[in-house]
């Protein structure tokens, strides 16, 4: 955003009394449901009155979603400006910027980093909630088996729509994609900075649902059962619309960023495998995301119409396979840029050229290509024989690619000296954990297979391999990877290693053993469960408390760290991709002067570095 | 070269260890299978392993390998002596070889295993069978032997239960709708009729009817081992949970005299 010029920042902040920004954003988004919803019920009033109904509920959630924007500051970073008036308005410095809207890529990286953190940690209490209730094989924790079933549901949906969606595209990208690319800022900044807040506009939109009563459906949404249940399914459908928009809106402004703002000498081929994976990820979520938000739609107007889309006067399955289509390119929205990150910090760890580069980059993009044609494979119980074929196929044959990933990074690491450190070490047991994923994932393409574990804790296990052992691990990785950079500090090898030990073995603890459990007949969304299963079960529940303390020592190490570390010397790792050539961390413009790259970022062949930073307008030298 | 052929010697023989290992538990890898249909899936799920195994035991011994053979000694960032960039041999057998398992997988078990099931089901192998009409509802199985003139099947306690003779081929009904239900015949949701010990499982949609053959292969029962059940594997509301009933696997005389039984019992 344009400082304006000669004034201090203290002097135009604040332009008026105003309440601060999330306490307006509330009030205003109180105002609008209860305008929003009012007004419907004036003009549609319902039998008995009540004075919220599901379709008003629609109405209200819809402005106050708008206030809540608004008032977090989008009524001055954006209505304002856009109607010509020129509101003096500067972003404070202080820590206040990140409690408001804001158009600055790095404080939006941040504010994405810690929503979805926040979202991670609810979510995770709620697993946590879960595996306490199946340590005993009936209902003992939760009071009805539809609380259950809901809690299932808000953990899948946040954890899909909110973490693993969100965390390292609109968190680690808008932080680093620019930087990386040695640009000044991203193209739509205001876009990225909408798209923030309403993150916080749907996690509490599906935290809420149960006010209107408790859904069965797990994440997916699955019809004719959520025309069936109560209205908490209205909040879900509208809470995932929200939180898809935002993703939509970051991918939108990172695909427009890294095509227009690379810095000079940046051609495709020197792209950062970062960058990569950040493309990929938003052509599928600019691809996908419209998709699963129609379906949404559809449901949504299934059920206030009615419209019998989806029951056994519609087409059930339609909504199945309309679900997927979404849902199989989304876990490789999730994995794409853990991809990347392996291959984007082991060349530094090991300071040695990475091997098969242009393998690497291509195993992204085939995957990005490949996941949008294997998703009945999540619906073989439904189809014939001959159906089940080409699905079965192409997804044996998205294994191709993915190994493309480890071949580049086995490649790099054979006779290299790898430096273990914590994002290092956190690199090969995500590289381990995603490996465990993709060969059950083999077993689940095989039809006959498929048939006896779909629905089971195979499949439980199974994507839990690949999302948290693939992303969320990478996404520890990162984080101690980039936090000289965030913060200009170290953390503690000793704790990072400790923790990082921790939560794998409670990982694999956990999650290895709900394979067995699925072999042996154990089926998913289920409170109680026949008591032969419980042993095994209460095995899983410990472990994972353990993965839970890991994770939540993981968090408070990173705070640690981040406010009171040591001070990080500029470059610790001595890396060369263009995020080191600045201060750490980076100036509000990010580099002091023009970047030009020179070489790739990943030849470690010579000392030489690969771009640098030259005083602003100097001629480029090379031409 | 040593460092490949010490490798190559590691991952040889824990590729056979674990191959080995895999042979002896071969047929409880799917713990309990009595079925021909869960034959299948079981010997496609020890065919796969078998090679599957090898694959994940060379990155997993990779990723040790790099913690031991070539960490740095220090934390200090030195450049590494090698850095290759490309090497054709590695690239060209590694994505030679993972084309080659991904097709013998896809004919073998895959297509192998799908045109068996076809066969299987085809109609016109399919007279004489024992037909058991299956309705799924929120939240029950019913079962009813339309050629024994039984209408429900339950147990003593008057539970859903359903008996089945062994090594005779069973077709299943398979319909979602409530009988009970009279005035909303749309209050019918998707359910997944499983049952973990034959290795089936299909999928009970509102609207159509959906056929599923099976022949059992030895005789056992829910109460010899639990996997021998009817279970819903999709979740269908609330008392998805408890939509199980107990299955048995009997002799032909023993099925003769549970059909008598059962007639006897909707007499009254």
């Amino acid at each position: 955003m344009e400082q304006p010029v000669g004034v201090e920042p203290s002097a135009v902040w604040p332009p008026r009394r105003m309440m601060p920004p999330i306490l307006r954003g509330a009030f205003w988004a109180f105002i609008g449901f209860v305008l929003g919803d009012l007004a419907t019920i004036a003009v549609d009033p319902f039998q008995g009155h009540p004075l919220v109904t599901e379709i008003s509920a629609l109405f209200g959630w819809a402005m106050a979603v708008i206030g809540w924007v608004l008032g977090v500051g989008a009524w001055e970073g954006v209505v304002l400006p856009l109607a010509g008036f020129s509101e003096p308005w500067a972003e404070p410095t202080d820590m206040r910027r990140y409690f408001q809207f804001s158009v600055d890529h790095k404080v939006i990286g941040i504010q994405y980093l810690v929503s979805s953190t926040a979202t991670f940690f609810i979510a995770g209490g709620l697993a946590m909630a879960i595996r306490y209730e199946l340590m005993q094989p009936y209902l003992h924790f939760f009071r009805y088996p539809d609380q259950y079933l809901t809690a299932v549901g808000i953990h899948g949906t946040l954890m899909m729509f909110s973490v693993a969606t969100v965390a390292l595209l609109g968190g680690l990208g808008n932080y680093f994609v620019p930087l990386m690319i040695g640009a000044k800022g991203t193209v739509f900044p205001r876009l990225s900075g909408i798209g923030h807040w309403l993150v916080p506009a749907g996690v509490a939109t599906i935290i809420l649902s149960p006010l209107l009563g408790y859904w069965t459906t797990g994440w997916r949404g699955y019809e004719p059962l959520a025309s069936q249940d109560p209205g908490g399914i209205v909040f879900y459908y509208l809470g995932v619309f929200a939180l898809t928009l935002s993703s939509l809106f970051v991918s939108l402004n990172l695909t427009v960023t890294i095509i227009f703002n690379r810095a000079r000498g940046l051609t495709w081929a020197r792209l950062p495998l970062f960058a990569w994976g950040m493309i990929a990820v938003s052509i599928l979520n600019l691809i996908w995301l419209p998709e699963i938000q129609m379906t949404f739609v559809m449901g949504l107007l299934d059920r206030l119409v009615p419209m019998n889309l989806f029951n056994g006067v519609g087409n059930p399955l339609s909504y199945l396979s309309m679900f997927w289509l979404f849902g199989h390119p989304e876990v490789y929205i999730i994995v794409l840029p853990a991809f990347a990150l392996w291959n984007e910090i082991i060349p530094v760890m090991a300071q040695k050229s990475l091997f098969a580069r242009s393998g690497a980059i291509i195993g992204i993009l085939f995957v990005m290509i490949l996941s949008g044609l294997v998703w009945a494979h999540h619906m073989f119980t439904n189809m014939r024989y001959s159906e089940m074929f080409p699905f079965s196929f192409f997804t044996e044959m998205i294994s191709i690619p993915t190994g493309f990933a480890f071949m580049a990074a086995i490649g790099t690491l054979w006779r290299a000296r790898f430096r273990v450190s914590t994002p290092g070490l956190l690199i090969l047991m995500s590289m381990f954990n995603f490996l465990i994923g993709g060969i059950t994932g083999v077993f689940l393409a095989d039809p006959p297979i498929n048939l006896q574990v779909h629905d089971t804790f195979f499949v439980v296990a199974h994507f839990h391999y690949t999302i948290i052992g693939g992303m969320v691990f990478s996404w520890v990785a990162a984080m101690y990877y980039w936090l000289p950079k965030l913060s200009g500090r170290l953390y503690s090898e000793f704790w990072g290693k400790a923790l990082a030990i921790v939560i794998f073995i409670g990982f694999n603890g956990a999650f290895s053993q709900m394979f067995l459990l699925g072999l042996h007949g154990m089926n998913r969304w289920v409170p109680a469960y026949p008591a032969y299963l419980q042993p095994m079960n209460y095995e899983v529940s410990l472990f994972a408390f353990l993965l839970g303390l890991g994770f939540l020592g993981h968090l408070i190490h990173i705070s640690w760290a981040w406010r009171s570390g040591p001070r990080s010397p500029e470059n610790p790792w001595h890396g060369r991709t263009l995020e080191w050539l600045t201060a750490s961390p980076p100036p509000p413009h990010n580099f002091d002067g023009e970047v030009l790259v020179r070489r790739g970022f990943y030849l470690y062949d010579s000392d030489q570095p690969a771009g640098v930073v030259l005083p602003e307008s100097t001629p480029d030298p090379a031409r | 070269m040593t460092e490949i052929v010490i490798f190559g010697l590691v991952w040889i023989a824990l590729s056979l260890a674990a191959d080995l290992g895999l042979s002896q538990i071969k047929s409880h890898t799917m713990y309990f299978i009595i079925s021909r249909q869960g034959h299948l899936a079981e010997d496609a799920f020890n065919f796969l392993a078998a090679f599957l195994i090898p694959v994940a035991i060379f990155v997993a011994l990779f990723l040790v390998y790099t913690l031991i053979r070539f960490r740095a000694s220090n934390g200090d960032a030195v450049r590494s002596r090698q850095q290759t960039v490309q090497n054709k041999l590695f690239v060209t057998v590694w994505v030679a070889l993972s084309f080659a398992l991904n097709i013998l997988f896809w004919l073998h078990p895959t297509a192998a295993d799908l045109e068996t099931m076809f066969r299987r089901d085809f109609l016109a192998n399919n007279r004489h069978d024992l037909v058991v009409d299956v309705t799924a509802r929120q939240w029950e199985w019913i079962f009813s032997l339309p050629q024994y003139h039984i209408t429900q099947a339950v147990n003593r306690q008057g539970l859903d239960a359903l008996t089945l003779p062994v090594g005779r081929r069973v077709e299943f009904v398979l319909r979602s709708y409530d009988p009970f239900h009279s005035y909303d015949v749309q209050a019918a949701v998707i359910h997944s009729f499983w049952v973990p010990a034959f290795g089936i499982k299909e999928d009970v949609v509102p609207g159509e009817t959906r056929y599923e053959f099976v022949t059992p292969t030895r005789t056992a029962s829910y109460a010899t081992n639990p996997m021998v059940r009817v279970q819903c594997a999709e979740v269908c509301g609330p008392g998805h949970a408890w939509m199980e009933a107990p299955l048995s696997v009997v002799s032909g005389p023993a099925f003769d005299a549970w059909v008598k039984r059962e007639q006897k019992r909707q007499q009254g």
